[in-house]
């Protein structure tokens, strides 16, 4: 569904992706992890432009995203993505936040686009709250939002960047469900994250990055149980 | 921000709008009440030349004046009905040329410029200049040695007054834009006296015991006369009623009540501060509110048009765009308010030929203006929009102009409210600047009550409670507005 080829994006002077490839296919889900400041969000970013890459290809469905610049709504409206600090639409209700972008971006009915965030509210288990403003919900809850709102759209790929990571311990499994049932049902996913046991438990594949470079491509219990190189090792030692 | 707010201030707008839009409509030309003939004549003129015609502020907005008592004898005798047609000086030639009036009565003389474009009767008045003065001991020129006069600029009263200076020695001449201008530094004793028509003198010399005038030996008498259109029919009708008005004594007795000095009360000693004697005059100010209003919601409107879309220029991608925004506040920024005024009133008809209004004049400077400021907040509301904000609308694929509208911009404005409030405070007050281009707001009409009754506090202090009270208005309803924005968290 997705490939990459020796993708390349450097900041200024700072080569912060040194020719990453890799592909994600269909129904596949994907956990990214790696040092802080490896090049994981940015990583993610490029996947729908959000960062323009300095070289390399990127693949959608066989169509090179990397090369229609002007026609990039059409493809990020395809692909969903939810970040470490929700960024929801504060002057919006939860119900506008949901329907906002099916309305605007795929003309759809308010009707439809209403009838289709009711839906994915009891999905997320916030049926009770169509009418709030974000600023009156929870970090749990907000995130729960946002991932609503990306599937409103209905997106054939979801991104994740640390999902959890702002959330209070005690909302992390809220969300972490929804996103298991979200893997269940088909979709394909690329998560950035530190939770280890939900990548152990839901990724088909782990992609370990460091500096830059993909160092490790894994199924997660081969990774876990015996990392081949000494980078990925002294993680993992940190982080379990 | 809700919908119902939205709703508030549309309804707001509205409101002041069709109270602007009656205005208008009231405005522009005076009819006299009774309709006593078949025919009409309009009568064009320029009522800010007293006595020859002028706005009474004591009571209302009636056009009176020699001119005006002339012209309706005249009119009555040749069986019309009169109306008459307030305008700019400048622009009662033109509305002849366009046959947008029938004729014109202006204090107006006869000169070769104005003959190629319009016929002109006999003189109906020949005026005399007078040099008056609040010192006893000037009562002749030779007694002006050493003193300074006043002259109004570009008048035939700055040659008159020229003619003096080579006569007698030392003698210094001020110029002011305006006649009253010219009184008030007589009585607050910067000039020793001013040279003036007799006509306009006559008001001054009525109104204050303190000042006493006498006339130039040989000054240039310069006539008054009726335009009318060229090859007007009626040219003839009018020259028969003044020959006849002269003969019968008719124009004597016109003259009588307008130019004689009345016999001075024996001045009365007036209190400092004595509201009672503009109290008739303050409806004329309170009118000038709806011309304030008018003015500054069209320029805050403009403004805040103009002010977003620069501030979108500003943080575009496209440098061309960026460096001509940021060029154009730093102009606007860097230069005074009056001289943008100043510049956009007088310069424009000398480099286009186009006689820009100074209502339009003045919106435009104002709105021009604002933007700057306002694209400089709406700047920093934008920047201060969390990025994260963009990027999510980015993701779902939401364009530019929308993310903007819907997303962005609604987050901006309740961060620059304040900011925003403030610049149109800011606009409110500064308004009073365009009394300098003669519109009538606030402003101007307090000066003009102030030039009528000799009286500066009371006029000014009235303007100063209107303005106070109206930029109280505005703090409430920002006030207003920022807690219903503020709903949302
Ligand atoms: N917009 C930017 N401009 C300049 N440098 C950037 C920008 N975004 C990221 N970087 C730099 O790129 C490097 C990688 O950043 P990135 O956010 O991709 O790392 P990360 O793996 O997601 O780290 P973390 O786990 O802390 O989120 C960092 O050194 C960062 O400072
Ligand atoms: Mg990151």
């Amino acid at each position: 569904m997705i490939k990459i080829e020796n993708l390349h994006k450097t900041f200024g002077k700072n080569e912060v992706l040194k020719g990453i490839s890799t592909q994600i296919g269909q129904g596949e889900v994907v956990a990214i992890i790696g040092p802080s400041g490896s090049g994981k969000s940015t990583f993610l970013r490029c996947i729908n432009m959000l960062e323009e890459p300095t070289d390399g290809k990127i693949l959608f469905k066989d169509q090179e995203v990397t090369a229609q610049a002007s026609k990039i709504q059409q493809v990020r409206k395809k692909i969903g993505m939810v970040f470490q600090h929700f960024h929801l639409f504060p002057h919006m209700t939860v119900m506008d936040n949901l329907t906002y972008a099916p309305v605007t971006v795929n003309k759809v009915s308010k009707r439809e686009a209403e009838a289709g965030a009711r839906e994915l509210l009891k999905r997320v288990g916030l049926a009770d709250k169509e009418a709030e403003y974000p600023g009156r919900l929870s970090g749990g809850q907000k995130q729960r939002v946002a991932i609503a709102r990306a599937l409103a759209m209905s997106p054939e790929v979801m991104l994740f960047d640390e999902p959890t990571s702002a959330l209070d311990p005690e909302m992390v499994k809220e969300v972490l469900d929804v996103m298991k049932s979200l893997a269940q049902s088909g979709m394909t996913m690329a998560i950035v994250t530190h939770e280890m046991g939900f990548a152990k438990e839901v990724a088909d594949r782990v992609l370990f990055l460091d500096d830059g470079v993909l160092v490790e491509d894994a199924v997660p219990a081969e990774f876990f149980a015996q990392p081949k190189t000494e980078r990925a090792k002294s993680f993992l030692e940190k982080v379990l | 921000m809700q919908k119902r707010t939205y709703v508030l201030l549309s309804l707001a707008f509205l409101l002041v709008f069709s109270a602007v839009g009656a205005v208008l409509h009231m405005g522009g030309h005076q009819a006299m009440a009774k309709e006593k003939h078949k025919k009409t004549l309009v009568m064009g003129t320029s009522a800010d030349y007293a006595p020859y015609e002028y706005i009474d502020t004591t009571k209302g907005n009636k056009i009176i004046g020699f001119d005006v008592d002339v012209a309706k004898h005249i009119a009555d005798k040749l069986g019309y009905n009169l109306v008459i047609k307030d305008m700019d000086f400048n622009g009662l030639v033109p509305a002849l040329d366009s046959k947008r009036v029938d004729f014109v009565m202006a204090g107006m003389t006869p000169n070769a410029e104005r003959k190629k474009k319009v016929d002109f009767s006999s003189t109906y008045y020949q005026a005399k200049q007078l040099v008056v003065t609040d010192d006893p001991k000037i009562k002749t020129i030779e007694d002006l040695k050493g003193k300074t006069i006043g002259v109004q600029l570009g008048s035939i009263q700055e040659k008159e007054a020229k003619k003096i200076a080579d006569k007698v020695d030392k003698v210094h001449i001020e110029k002011r834009n305006k006649v009253p201008d010219l009184v008030q530094e007589i009585m607050s004793k910067r000039f020793d006296g001013a040279v003036i028509e007799d006509g306009v003198a006559i008001e001054y010399l009525n109104k204050n015991s303190d000042l006493r005038a006498f006339e130039i030996p040989d000054s240039a008498t310069a006539g008054s006369a009726v335009a009318l259109q060229k090859g007007s029919g009626l040219t003839a009708d009018f020259n028969q009623q003044i020959a006849m008005m002269k003969k019968n004594g008719e124009l004597d007795k016109i003259a009588d009540k307008w130019f004689e000095p009345k016999s001075k009360k024996k001045a009365e000693k007036k209190s400092i501060v004595d509201f009672s004697t503009i109290m008739p005059s303050v409806p004329y100010i309170l009118k000038g509110i709806l011309t304030t209003l008018k003015f500054v919601v069209v320029s805050i409107l403009l403004g805040f048009v103009l002010g977003t879309v620069l501030s979108l220029f500003k943080i575009s991608k496209v440098r061309v765009l960026r460096w001509g925004a940021d060029a154009y506040t730093s102009i606007f920024r860097g230069t005074p308010l009056i001289l943008q005024l100043l510049i956009i009133y007088n310069a424009t008809p000398q480099l286009t030929g186009y006689k820009i209004e100074p209502f339009l004049a003045g919106v435009l400077t104002f709105g021009l203006n604002s933007a700057a400021y306002v694209s400089e907040i709406i700047r920093a509301g934008i920047n201060g929009v969390d990025k994260g904000q963009r990027e999510a609308s980015m993701a779902l694929g939401v364009s530019y102009g929308s993310m903007m509208r819907q997303i962005i911009l609604p987050q901006a404005l309740k961060n620059i409210l304040p900011a925003l409030m403030n610049e149109f405070i800011t606009l409110t007050k500064e308004s009073a600047i365009i009394a300098v281009i003669g519109t009538t707001d606030i402003m101007r009409r307090a000066q003009i009550v102030g030039a009528d009754t000799y009286r500066y506090f009371e006029p000014l202090i009235t303007a100063g409670i209107i303005y106070y009270v109206m930029v109280m208005a505005l703090t409430v309803l920002g006030r207003m507005l920022e807690r219903r924005m503020s709903r949302g968290d």
